[in-house]
């Protein structure tokens, strides 16, 4: 200070003299100022850094977890024993399950499927004179019993379950309109005879338990109904006792494993039939036999592949080798008694436009049958968008027809809702006796 | 303090140093404290974790809702891009479906109406079965034609094995209208988007009766309802003067007036013109949104014991019945001298003692006919019961049914909870000799009337 007063009284020398002292004042103030800024900073930068390793240490020690609500944790342990459960009913574990495995069929042992009957006709025809309030005839009509079934476990995958249930809705809605009976099996009634050649031992035993039945009816649990309004002509069949749908020139002669679908067919309740199951078994029982039998049959077919036994190729190979049952047998393809699907999903809407229910063949087919989309299980033949939406439109096609009488139909063929085709009435008796099928004009038959 | 003692100079380098020192050790903490979070903390977790956990604890303040007992989820896989797979686990069912109309927008301001009023309806039926008595409402002198009806929603089940059990329980209703000669409806449309969940059976029961005139009694049941007494057959001339059938008890309604005074997940209504008269004054409070809304709260201040939540069918049955008992009650009768509901919990642990105790055939506490899981929703994501619980023991109640529908062929369940079977007696080669023990084969409610024509 002293010195500034000092350069000014000698205002007129050199100012330059004042300039470096001010700066090294201003610089030396600027210093102190700086430093005081580091200083801050620096006990900022430490109070922070504190901050965090306070917060890390604590979370380290005492965790986070106890500050929020338990219910996380609950829902969690819930999920985990909710997915374990599911899992546990989804295997095929079952708590009846022995310990050592059931022994298969040795080569050598002849496996029946039951007790040999031999007059069968004649116990049944005695049964019926005996009770006149059970025939098999009702009202001009045969009696028929629908079978069909599933395994008892849930499917590898829940879509599989879901159309499981629309096939057997789809199986009850024809069966009420045409007054059929329905079997649903779920149970495995012979151990031997597993996977597809279970129906052989469940039609037997509902045969001989229902001696009122004329006719069963087995159909695949993948084959859906299209036509809801076409009967089974069973008066072309009054010499017969196996309806099936096929090709004979596939049968006879090209010997092919697709000739015949014993995935949709009718067996006469009688002796015959009896005896065509005991000759159609032995190629069943699981093991050694049936992988046998499923080189033989793969030798004597032709396309057919390597695998074991199946029921269908047992069957023509049965028919082919013995011609004799052919004489009481139906090859029946003026309708689609089975009908492979890949040919006439695409071709509803057409359908839908050209014709109408009732005719059971091409044109509107009986029944659509989804050979190798096998829904229940994890992988089939054929894509899965293609399969699924394929059976919806079956399924929604069928639906169709039967919702008709109520006045709806639904909005497109993949579509699960459902649009009103007809306002409601005071008198809606006009439209019942127009539209259901049972006592409509529209039922033809053949 | 330090300057005393050291001077100036070494009194800076000492706070410098001891700053330094100060930062180092932080430093040094810091990283031992990131390796040990990045390198694994156990159960303390690490830095990610607690992220994750502050995040879901605010999504859940938001998303306040009563706390669910149960979740069931199924795992997601990733989707896979390809639509040419063949696996069934990779597919998205929901992508499949597509609707190809618009919904028909209603006119808020039009009050709901669940079909034009029809007050002829016994005249037009009774001059219908004249003219068709191919179509009798009896097929019986003492038994009416019977049309059960149930159903399910036409998209897959948010439970992956909800579909499994709702495959059962068709089978099961199968089995028993087999053998009781009765018919089934299946639905799974929903025919009026207004009256949407527990209401879709108003809608439905009206189109049924009044497009099946030959049917003489309507017998609604749930999903989630089983047959447990397969030899039971309804007491049909018990009824013969009423037109309305369901479990419960006289005090509870008309007296109490409690919600659960009686059950609407099984009855049975004559098709008859008293029937659209009540289905017309049980609707109203069935449209989805403000109007069931504000019915709850009504209900729920009407009735005993009811929970606070949204107008339910059964709830609205015991308000009218109670309100206007004396415009419905002499038509209706509240059964409780056999199940025509059972409530899960108090059978489904004695299944074995009525195994040892009693036979099928009372429809009663020895043996009931129908056993019915509500609030087990094994559809859904959310029921009100362990996941547990409810499931096995809808398994044992199916299998205690199908054992009876088993023994007819010989056959039996090898315990409640086994999906195999097992043989019961040997094959016979006189197999019409074989006497089912039930009398389920040929009962007499089955036999046919022979005609003369």
């Amino acid at each position: 200070m002293g010195q500034e007063r000092a350069q000014k009284r000698g205002s007129a020398t050199l100012p330059t003299s004042t300039a470096p002292t001010a700066v090294s004042r201003t610089a030396r103030t600027l210093r102190a100022g700086n430093r005081q800024i580091h200083k801050t900073l620096n006990n900022i930068k430490i109070t922070i850094l504190c901050g965090l390793v306070t917060i890390l240490v604590l979370r380290g020690t005492i965790g986070f977890s106890s500050l929020s609500p338990d219910t996380d944790l609950e829902n969690q342990a819930i999920i985990e024993e909710t997915n374990r459960i599911l899992a546990e009913i989804r295997s095929d574990k079952d708590p009846e399950d022995d310990n050592q495995n059931q022994p298969t069929t040795n080569l050598n042992d002849t496996y029946t499927l039951g007790v040999k009957i031999s007059n069968w006709d004649h116990k049944r025809s005695l049964w019926l004179t005996r009770n006149q309030d059970f025939p098999n005839i009702v009202n001009g009509k045969a009696r028929i019993l629908l079978v069909t079934g599933s395994p008892p476990n849930p499917c590898d995958n829940a879509i599989g379950d879901h159309y499981l249930l629309k096939s057997i809705k789809n199986k009850i809605d024809y069966c009420r309109i045409h007054g059929i009976e329905i079997v649903y099996n779920m149970a495995h009634l012979d151990k031997e005879l597993s996977g597809y050649w279970a129906k052989l031992p469940l039609i037997r035993r509902l045969m001989l338990s229902h001696p009122e039945v004329e006719w069963i009816w087995w159909m695949d649990s993948d084959a859906l109904f299209t036509d809801m309004v076409f009967k089974v002509p069973l008066s072309k069949y009054k010499d017969h006792n196996l309806v099936i749908h096929g090709y004979p020139d596939l049968l006879f002669d090209q010997k092919s494993w697709i000739a015949l679908n014993t995935g949709s067919f009718l067996f006469r309740n009688c002796q015959w039939s009896l005896d065509l199951l005991d000759d159609w078994a032995p190629m069943g029982p699981k093991g050694p036999v049936r992988e046998e039998a499923g080189k033989i049959l793969t030798a004597s077919l032709k396309g057919r592949p390597a695998f074991e036994a199946d029921d269908q190729s047992a069957l023509i190979y049965l028919l082919i080798t013995k011609s004799e049952w052919m004489s009481k047998v139906f090859v029946e393809n003026s309708y689609f008694l089975h009908g492979y699907w890949a040919g006439l999903v695409d071709r509803y809407e057409e359908m839908m436009e050209k014709y109408h229910p009732g005719l059971g063949d091409e044109r509107w087919p009986f029944v659509t049958h989804f050979v190798g989309c096998k829904p229940c299980g994890s992988y089939g033949d054929y894509p899965v968008q293609r399969c699924l939406s394929s059976m919806e439109r079956a399924f929604n096609f069928a639906d169709n027809q039967v919702l008709k009488l109520y006045g709806f139909r639904h909005r497109g063929l993949l579509s699960p809702k459902i649009k009103r085709i007809r306002n409601e009435t005071v008198t809606p008796l006009q439209y019942v006796d127009r539209f259901d099928i049972r006592h409509s004009g529209q039922a033809t038959s053949n | 303090m330090l300057d005393r003692i050291f001077g100036p100079r070494r009194s800076r380098q000492f706070h410098r140093l001891l700053r330094n020192g100060k930062v180092t050790i932080l430093c040094l903490v810091l990283t031992v404290v990131v390796l040990r979070g990045n390198l694994g903390a156990g159960k303390f977790g690490t830095p990610e974790q607690d992220f994750k956990e502050i995040r879901e604890t605010f999504y859940q303040y938001r998303s306040r809702r009563a706390e669910p007992r149960r979740v069931l989820e199924e795992l997601q896989t990733e989707q896979t891009t390809s639509s040419a797979t063949n696996n069934y686990a990779e597919f998205d069912i929901n992508k499949l479906f597509v609707d190809e109309e618009e919904d028909v927008k209603k006119n808020p301001n039009e009050p709901y109406s669940i079909g034009p009023k029809i007050s002829d309806w016994d005249e037009q039926r009774g001059e219908w079965l004249k003219q068709n008595p191919n179509f009798p409402n009896f097929v019986n002198p003492n038994k009416p034609r019977v049309l059960l009806v149930t159903g399910s929603s036409p998209k897959p089940c948010e439970n992956p094995v909800g579909d499994h059990y709702l495959l059962k329980s068709i089978k099961n209703k199968i089995d028993y209208c087999r053998i009781h000669g009765i018919e089934i409806f299946y639905n799974m449309a929903l025919l009026d988007a207004e009256m949407a969940g527990f209401w879709a059976k108003l809608p439905l029961i009206r189109k049924l009766l009044l497009s099946h005139p030959e049917v003489e009694f309507l017998w609604w049941m749930d999903s989630d309802a089983m047959f447990t007494d397969m030899a039971f057959e309804i007491p049909w001339e018990r009824y013969k003067d009423r037109n309305l059938v369901l479990h419960g008890w006289n005090e509870m309604v008309y007296d109490q007036k409690n919600w659960i005074g009686l059950n609407t997940g099984s009855f049975l209504l004559r098709n008859c013109q008293w029937s659209l008269d009540l289905i017309d004054v049980w609707a109203p409070m069935g449209p989805k949104g403000k109007i069931r809304e504000e019915a709850g709260r009504v209900l729920t201040r009407e009735l005993k014991d009811r929970p606070v939540f949204e107008a339910d069918d059964q709830s609205a049955m015991v308000w009218i019945l109670a309100s206007q008992k004396d415009r419905w009650a002499n038509k209706v009768y509240l059964e409780n001298h056999y199940y025509l509901h059972g409530y899960w919990g108090i059978l489904v642990d004695r299944y074995e003692e009525m195994i040892a105790s009693y036979h099928p055939g009372f429809g009663d506490h020895r043996w009931p006919l129908v056993t019915h899981f509500v609030g087990c929703k094994p559809c859904g994501k959310f029921g009100d019961y362990p996941v547990e619980r409810c499931l096995k023991q809808m398994d044992r109640a199916f299998n205690f049914g199908d054992n009876q529908i088993l023994q007819m062929y010989g056959f039996t369940h090898k315990s409640l909870a086994s999906r195999r079977v097992k043989q019961t007696r040997n094959d016979s080669s006189n197999p019409l000799e074989v006497k089912d023990e039930l009398g389920l084969l040929h009962p007499a409610y089955k036999a046919v009337k022979v005609s003369s024509s």
